[in-house]
């Protein structure tokens, strides 16, 4: 579950220290500043006449500093489509980009402040070792040799391949490729980072440092737009959450707020100790609960309550409380969705345009 | 952009020095094929004849035809390559924006071939006898002619942007050059003549020719057209570029392969 508090003490680390050496006003409350990233109604086509297929349709994005978007779909619903139109790498039929305000499109400096790592391994020079390629992207994002090198070294610090900067990368493990992949993508200090599937095949040791890494890039003020199939990752790292199905946009929301929005109405669990009187069991028992061993589980929605009907699962759990009075509580807890769960029912209910615009925003 | 152009030297270096066997394989490749044609000319004329300047015009042509193919052939073969590892969207997301980042790849690759076509220059000329000369001003028309060559290569490259698979047609290109680069179209006369000035790259090496191979002075009237013929074609093949850069990203299929 994703930690309620997101200003995590960031260790000394190069994401550290190239604050205290930035310029740049980081210390700016981040939601005051404008969107890194906002795209406004991105639609895409390919093909033609009864083989024209709408792979993007109507995407509106906006990513503030500092935030992790997790952008979510099945396959094939649209979401490298749509990085691809924000990186200037797919022109849209409709709509547009516009990333601290410039439009990739047309204006190259608009991508200055972009990294990407969009096919996991697929972004490096093989023959090159880590150093080397650290230093030729860090060029080709306009920084000065000495510069890239210096980061680079940092940045291999930090993933902990320091031991490796000598290695040609196609003598490396895929999980040590695509740590070189994201660190690539952070040579320059980007504003704005998109992130296509970044864990995919790592082991454990490796994503959680991909993950520490997110968070610490995310904490110093870069946009993150997050695509995984790992939904346990997005749930983690995420702030908000964008579903895409079909193209469109289904859900976007706080990650919490979603998944709280997808709890509701689920089973409550209540623990205590002593033991409960005959009649206050059956007074439970009639309210819906089941009593087992200092146990009671109350399931709203077997009541009949609708989903969203919380005032009325809240007055049934109190009255169950007030039964339970005096005995000592050891807790109360209600089963909570997580985000795959959450995907699950926004993915597989039938298609959304038999639903019109029933989406789930803000 | 110095930056750049001094990163691209390096990975190209880097790269070429990796893998030795690849640079070793292409000069004795280049070498044994000049030495066929030489030995079955050599059968075909009888063993006395003296090839006099003749042969010193065919090494000159055969040296600028290797020199042209690996130009040619340069950004469409690194575009589906880098295509197929995955770069080459990296390299479009660059700020330089992707002509100024190929041009630069192009200038820092060129100078490592030229390095190599030297040495196969000079083993050949060792085999053959040949005596060329290397004047001061065939950089003139040398550079007319690679003004030429880049436009081809960004045109080709064009090509492999938005068809992707362009191999048939480099195969083929190649005996088209062979012809353009050895036929000797600075002997041409009238229409023959006009035709082959417009044509890329063959006004520059028939100067060539004549400055190396003929010990002539440079004809400066033909020197102006070869450089408008460069300058025409290198404005148009990037001009093609450009619109290929756009095509891709309108079908999504830039980073395809």
């Amino acid at each position: 579950m994703m930690p309620s508090d997101l200003s995590v003490s960031v260790p000394p680390s190069v994401f550290t220290s190239s604050v205290s050496n930035s310029s740049a006003p980081l210390s700016v409350p981040l939601s005051l500043s404008k969107p890194a990233l906002e795209s406004f109604d991105l639609r895409k086509s390919y093909g033609r006449g009864k083989r024209r297929f709408e792979a993007v349709q109507g995407v509106s994005l906006s990513i503030s500093a500092g935030e992790v978007l997790a952008f979510l779909g099945p396959n094939g619903a649209g979401k490298t489509t749509t990085i691809k139109m924000i990186a200037g790498l797919v022109r849209p039929d409709a709509g547009w980009v516009k990333i601290a305000g410039a439009d990739p499109h047309r204006q190259p400096r608009a991508l200055t402040g972009v990294g990407a790592v969009l096919e996991g391994n697929r972004n490096l020079y093989w023959r090159l070792t880590p150093m080397e390629n650290l230093e030729y992207f860090g060029v080709l994002r306009q920084m000065r040799r000495r510069l890239a090198r210096s980061r680079g070294e940092k940045l291999l610090a930090e993933f902990g391949l320091s031991d490796k900067r000598n290695i040609p990368v196609q003598k490396l493990s895929r999980g040590m490729q695509q740590k070189i992949a994201i660190a690539v993508a952070l040579i320059h200090e980007p504003s704005l980072l998109l992130l296509d599937e970044p864990t995919l095949g790592l082991d454990v040791e490796s994503g959680e440092t991909v993950k520490r890494i997110v968070r610490q890039v995310a904490n110093l003020g870069c946009a993150i737009l997050l695509t995984t199939h790992q939904l346990n990752v997005a749930e983690e790292l995420s702030d908000r959450v964008a579903v895409i199905r079909a193209g469109k946009i289904v859900a976007e929301k706080p990650t919490q707020a979603l998944i709280q929005q997808f709890s509701n109405g689920a089973a409550y669990h209540i623990e205590y100790e002593g033991v409960l009187s005959e009649e206050a069991a059956g007074a439970i028992a009639q309210l819906g609960a089941t009593v087992k061993a200092q146990k009671i589980h109350y399931n709203p929605l077997s009541q009949g309550n609708a989903q969203s009907d919380k005032l009325a699962s809240s007055a049934t759990l109190y009255k169950i409380l007030n039964l339970l009075a005096p005995l000592p509580l050891l807790s109360v807890r209600q089963d909570r969705a997580d985000l795959t769960e959450v995907f699950l029912q926004l993915t597989q209910t039938p298609s959304p345009d038999s639903h019109g615009s029933d989406t789930l925003h803000d | 952009m110095i930056d750049l152009l001094i990163g691209e030297f390096k990975r190209t270096w880097i790269q070429t020095r990796r893998y030795p066997a690849e640079v070793i394989g292409g000069i004795v490749i280049l070498t044994s094929v000049f030495y066929g044609i030489f030995v079955s000319s050599q059968y075909m004329a009888g063993p006395t004849t003296n090839f006099g300047n003749r042969l010193d015009a065919i090494v000159v042509g055969y040296v600028i035809w290797t020199l042209v193919l690996y130009i040619v052939n340069d950004i469409a073969n690194n575009l589906q390559l880098e295509a197929q590892t995955g770069t080459l969207e990296q390299v479009f997301l660059s700020p330089f924006g992707a002509p100024r980042v190929f041009l630069a790849r192009a200038v820092a690759s060129l100078t490592l071939r030229l390095m190599l076509i030297m040495i196969v220059m000079v083993i050949i000329m060792f085999i053959t006898g040949s005596q060329l000369a290397f004047p001061v001003l065939l950089l003139l028309p040398l550079a007319t002619l690679l003004l030429s060559a880049y436009g081809l290569a960004f045109f080709i490259g064009s090509f492999a942007l938005v068809l992707k698979k362009v191999q048939q047609v480099l195969g083929l290109f190649q005996f088209v050059l062979l012809f353009l680069l050895l036929a000797p179209t600075e002997t041409w006369v009238g229409g023959a003549k006009l035709a082959a000035y417009m044509m890329p790259i063959v006004p520059s090496i028939g100067l060539l020719r004549d400055l190396m191979a003929r010990n002539e002075g440079l004809d400066w009237g033909v020197w102006a057209i070869a450089l408008a013929n460069g300058l025409f074609y290198f404005t148009l093949g990037t001009l093609v570029f450009r619109w290929a850069e756009g095509k891709a990203k309108r079908q999504g299929s830039l980073g395809g392969y």
